[in-house]
């Protein structure tokens, strides 16, 4: 069954508030750039800690502008933003929420990849020691070790992506959010990135078109569409709902259809 | 520290025009006589936005903040390149941002360029040492950049104040200039280390960048 | 940051439709001349002139002001200091200060110089594609070198300031802030002074090689297609009378 998305519904199903604090509170949110209106509208949107919500829709839908406001970067026009019961405000630095950006470059700018996951952790005035642990925590939750002296420059997409995850990983965050997070990535390091997601025990919530990744994932899909949240529920109902994917510019993932077709162009 | 549209009489904003022709064509004949021209144009084309893009990092400075000038960084990355870069950044930063001037782009690209080609020299003097530690880096880049930086100011300084239409006499026109000149130490300074630790950055990260071109 | 060179490139007026050899030598012409003025009689025509071609442009007095904000600072700073400095007939004395004649005068001299040569100038590079602009002089005759150069560094100047923007977004995620100097924090910002050059560095390669397969370097540039009418050259003869007028006029008075 699939069901349009309003608070009271989301209350119902995912327990009466004041039970367990969200980790995400997102309430009547609405914004704008100066050249672009309304990219989102009403978003109304609960999160529970440990959830893995997959937010898809098409470009545009307005899922990186959602990430930057949730991370406090875009002061929204009207409504409220809740991490773990504590209001989102607009430029504090806040290392609860962490963003992994679409393109690991924007990430990565020091000469070493132990540099760069350290400079989160140093920014939160860590001592020496913590830094150095988490740096060594991070890397090794990714599988990148063996990178840490290496020049972040120099590396592979695979291993960049799993560096900037790194980065962020080592500030500890208890939400973290994913833009896009398989772009470019091979067979192989799609793989490493899908097992280290499932691994994790944070929130999260992965902004992909790469449906069949949160399909593995997420145990949530929300899909979003002209700034407005179309539906929110479990991946499977959603995504196999063929009039409503397409509807919204999407498509049922393949491995959701029946694998006993024979393909229509197929002669022996 | 560019010289707006207005302020300096006709025959030196011509004047700044003569300059800058010739070492715009020397620089140009330079580029094309290496061993394939064309190929450097990308490099040169997007290090000129990059290093347009570079210069407005805020750089704090309590109680204000300031930004860079990088003419000195320029020299080293660019070599030759540097002086049509910077006729060409400061051609941009007067149609877009109003920021220096039509008739002074002669001027103002001497005052900036001439300085990026005098530490595209001293950089290039690392060549002649067999190792290049980090920390040789970082004190030619260092040196290439304080100077570059020092250079612009005093062309800036001097030229704006002979021009000033202000009768004031040699005496304290020179003592202004000598204050005004130390009062841009920390910013000389700043940009001395800054073009340091980029050249040092670079020396790790592609150190290509530093021969290549 | 946003470049909104081209907002109003696409307006129509005479001095949009002017062909942009013509309008840029004749522009350029009035520039100089208006830079050669040193008499204050010249100086309402100069006023009217300038406001006669930005009238003309159609351009919204709106898109003068906010280009007059940034270099308003330099004017603030000329207008307060030279009346105090420059000349010896004081006619106003403030305590120590004494206002002088000259120094008026000079400040009114540079203050309308700077103005009616920042309106050109607008007019010149608003009333057409930049891109259009920078064509019409490698037509006139600037080295290919220049042309090339300054056509694709616009190009990425906005995807680079992009990639700026989102680093340093990236960096104040991680809690990176910078209100005091400290040798850190003056690291940091060369790594990511640093990563910037790297950056465009490595997709000039990728640029380059696009540019390669498609044949850049193999042929000649080719000759950019403006068409000069009888008008375009009567305009451009106007123009230059009137710069002619103007150095003339300062010369005899």
């Amino acid at each position: 069954m699939i069901r349009t998305c309003s608070m009271k519904e989301m209350m119902l199903q995912y327990g009466q508030p004041g039970m367990a604090e969200p980790a995400l509170l997102v309430s009547g949110l609405w914004f704008s750039y100066p050249d672009k209106r309304d990219v989102l509208r009403d978003i109304n949107l609960k999160v529970m800690p440990g959830e893995r919500v997959g937010l898809i829709g098409p470009n545009g839908a307005g899922k990186t502008t959602l990430f930057l406001t949730v991370c406090g970067v875009l002061k929204p026009a009207l409504g409220e933003i809740m991490v773990l019961g504590k209001p989102v405000l607009n430029g504090d630095f806040c290392p609860e929420v962490g963003l992994v950006f679409q393109n690991p470059d924007d990430q990565l700018f020091c000469p070493s990849v132990r540099d760069d996951v350290a400079f989160g952790p140093q920014n939160m005035g860590l001592s020496k020691e913590e830094v150095e642990a988490r740096v060594r925590e991070a890397l090794s939750v990714v599988g990148g070790l063996e990178l840490a002296s290496r020049a972040a420059h120099h590396l592979s997409e695979g291993e960049k992506r799993m560096v900037s995850i790194a980065g962020v990983l080592a500030m500890r965050p208890q939400l973290l959010l994913y833009d896009e997070p398989s772009a470019n990535l091979d067979i192989r390091s799609r793989r490493r990135l899908i097992r280290v997601l499932q691994a994790s025990k944070e929130t999260i919530l992965i902004a992909s078109h790469d449906l069949e990744l949160v399909l593995e994932v997420c145990n949530r899909v929300v899909l979003m569409d002209e700034g407005r949240i179309i539906v929110d529920g479990e991946p499977r109902q959603v995504m196999a709902d063929d009039e409503l994917m397409e509807a919204h510019g999407q498509e049922k993932p393949h491995s959701l259809v029946p694998h006993s077709v024979p393909h229509p162009h197929y002669q022996r | 520290m560019h010289i707006p549209d207005g302020i300096l009489p006709a025959t030196v904003c011509a004047a700044g025009y003569a300059a800058a022709a010739p070492v715009t064509w020397y620089s140009v004949r330079r580029i094309n006589q290496r061993e394939n021209p064309r190929a450097d144009i990308p490099k040169a084309s997007l290090l000129t936005a990059a290093f347009f893009v570079v210069s407005w990092i805020h750089i704090p400075l309590p109680p204000t903040s300031v930004h860079l000038v990088l003419n000195g960084l320029l020299g080293v990355v660019l070599g030759y390149f540097a002086f049509p870069a910077i006729l060409i950044g400061l051609f941009f930063q007067a149609v877009m941002f109003q920021h220096g001037g039509l008739t002074t782009l002669g001027v103002n690209a001497i005052i900036m360029g001439l300085p990026a080609l005098v530490s595209y020299y001293i950089f290039r003097m690392r060549n002649i040492l067999e190792k290049k530690s980090q920390l040789i880096t970082g004190v030619f880049g260092f040196v290439a950049g304080f100077a570059a930086i020092g250079i612009s100011v005093a062309l800036f300084l001097v030229i704006l104040l002979t021009n000033i239409p202000a009768e004031l006499d040699v005496a304290t026109e020179r003592t202004a200039i000598y204050t005004l000149a130390l009062a841009h130490l920390p910013l000389m300074v700043i940009e001395g280390v800054f073009t340091g630790l980029v050249a040092v950055f670079l020396q790790r990260v592609r150190p290509q960048l530093l021969d290549s071109i | 940051m946003k470049l909104e060179q081209d907002k109003y490139a696409s307006l129509d007026s005479p001095l949009h439709r002017w062909e942009p050899r013509c309008k840029f030598v004749g522009l350029v012409a009035l520039i100089f001349a208006f830079s050669f003025v040193r008499e204050l009689s010249m100086l309402p025509a100069m006023m009217t002139v300038t406001a006669a071609i930005y009238a003309i442009s159609r351009l919204p007095v709106s898109f003068w002001l906010t280009r007059l904000r940034y270099p308003s600072f330099f004017l603030l700073v000329v207008v307060l200091l030279l009346p105090f400095l420059s000349g010896q007939t004081v006619i106003l004395s403030l305590g120590p200060l004494g206002l002088r004649q000259e120094g008026l005068i000079s400040v009114m001299l540079i203050t309308v110089r700077f103005l009616c040569i920042l309106t050109v100038g607008l007019v010149l590079f608003g009333t057409a594609p930049f891109l259009t602009t920078i064509k019409a002089m490698r037509a006139l005759g600037l080295p290919g070198i220049l042309t090339d150069m300054a056509l694709l560094a616009f190009r990425y100047l906005n995807e680079l300031g992009d990639d700026l923007h989102r680093m340093e977004t990236s960096m104040r995620l991680r809690g990176f802030r910078q209100h005091r100097l400290s040798r850190r924090g003056l690291g940091v910002l060369a790594w990511l002074g640093g990563s910037i050059l790297v950056r465009s560095y490595e997709r000039s390669e990728w640029v380059y090689r696009a540019m390669i397969v498609r044949g850049y370097g193999n042929a000649p540039p080719p000759r950019d297609e403006f068409q000069v009418s009888a008008g375009d050259v009567v305009a451009l003869v106007v123009t230059f009378l009137v710069a002619i007028g103007f150095v003339a006029g300062d010369i005899l008075i």
